[in-house]
């Protein structure tokens, strides 16, 4: 049941999905992995939406070159680890909320463990390499997992849920080359997150089409959003006949 | 015969918006992908390794359809076809 309170503060989108709905939303936990330039905004209005507990994992800190995009740190943050940093934030958002941060990241070893108990994973890293083992978890839990990636004005989005859609290593089974410096403006995090945390709550609550088997391509320059349709490879290495 | 270039991201860039080529009769996605990178050096560099094998990560799609790199040289093109060429982008 919920509170006034919560009756209150989540009445505009209860009149878009109903009561069930948010509670629904009230009851979920997601792991967001990454507190960057996409975490920022999908922890942020997850968070508004009252996402029940929301958990942030991220091993940086916060640089003054990450504060063109990565918008829950200040200029008074750098130096603090992301987590910490988003966390107090998004606390401040909704006090109603418990939001987990774990400065950690991700690898091989503590995926399993950093992912665990989640009804949905987040992709807001910043390479492939991680993305494919945030994949391989998201798998192996039959959790699903919204992926974004941005480069410059450049973005693209794409749901994943276990043994039904296209996964990770299907749309991509070459990682683009590694970068030192990605150049990005904040507004291509700033939109392609707030697509994926627009996901998270239509999976969430049962609403609308969900951005499976489909690609969405942002280019920012031409301000054009175009979706590509994508599907399973039998031959996949992660989730090819058999193994998913 | 025209075949209609959809070009996303840096490949966009490279060439500055979508494409309309000429290509011979019964062209095949290789020879498309080799006009394509024949429009400017960025375009070449998007799409091609130093070795001259098409990049592996860049998405090739086929009136829709994803095409692997293994049948770009035997998949020939029609008239009024559009092929769509991602490069995919990595940060976050």
């Amino acid at each position: 049941m919920l509170t006034d309170w919560e009756l209150e503060r989540y009445r505009r989108q209860i009149a878009l999905f109903g009561e069930e709905a948010q509670e629904r939303l009230a009851n979920a936990r997601v792991v967001i992995v990454g507190a960057g330039g996409l975490g920022c905004p999908v922890a942020l209005y997850l968070a508004a939406a009252g996402i029940g507990e929301v958990r942030l994992v991220d091993g940086d800190v916060v640089d003054r070159t990450n504060l063109n995009r990565q918008v829950l740190h200040t200029d008074r943050d750098i130096g603090r680890a992301k987590v910490e940093s988003a966390a107090g934030k998004l606390r401040a958002q909704n006090p109603e909320i418990t939001v987990v941060a774990t400065r950690a990241t991700l690898d091989e070893e503590n995926a399993a463990l950093l992912a665990g108990g989640a009804d949905l994973l987040v992709d807001a890293t910043d390479n492939f390499g991680v993305r494919y083992i945030l994949n391989r978890v998201a798998l192996g839990a039959r959790v699903p997992l919204i992926h974004g990636a941005v480069r410059g004005f450049d973005g693209q989005a794409t749901m994943i849920i276990p043994g039904r859609t296209a996964c990770l290593e299907c749309i991509f089974p070459v990682a683009p080359p590694r970068e030192d410096v990605i150049p990005v403006v904040g507004t291509t995090p700033g939109i392609i997150g707030l697509v994926q945390a627009n996901e998270a709550i239509k999976y969430i609550t049962g609403t609308g089409d969900l951005l499976t088997n489909r690609l969405l391509v942002w280019d920012g320059r031409a301000a054009t959003m175009t979706t590509l349709p994508v599907e399973r490879q039998e031959d996949c290495k992660a989730c090819g006949s058999g193994r998913c | 015969m025209q075949v209609r270039v959809r070009a996303f991201a840096r490949l966009r860039e490279a060439i500055g918006g979508d494409l309309t080529l000429e290509v011979p009769e019964g062209a095949t996605m290789s020879r498309l992908l080799a006009a394509v990178g024949e429009t400017s050096e960025q375009a070449g560099e998007a799409l091609f390794e130093e070795s001259g094998e098409i990049r592996g990560y860049v998405i090739l799609m086929h009136n829709g359809r994803r095409v692997r790199r293994a049948e770009a040289g035997t998949l020939t093109l029609a008239d009024g076809d559009e092929v769509a060429l991602f490069p995919p982008v990595a940060g976050g």
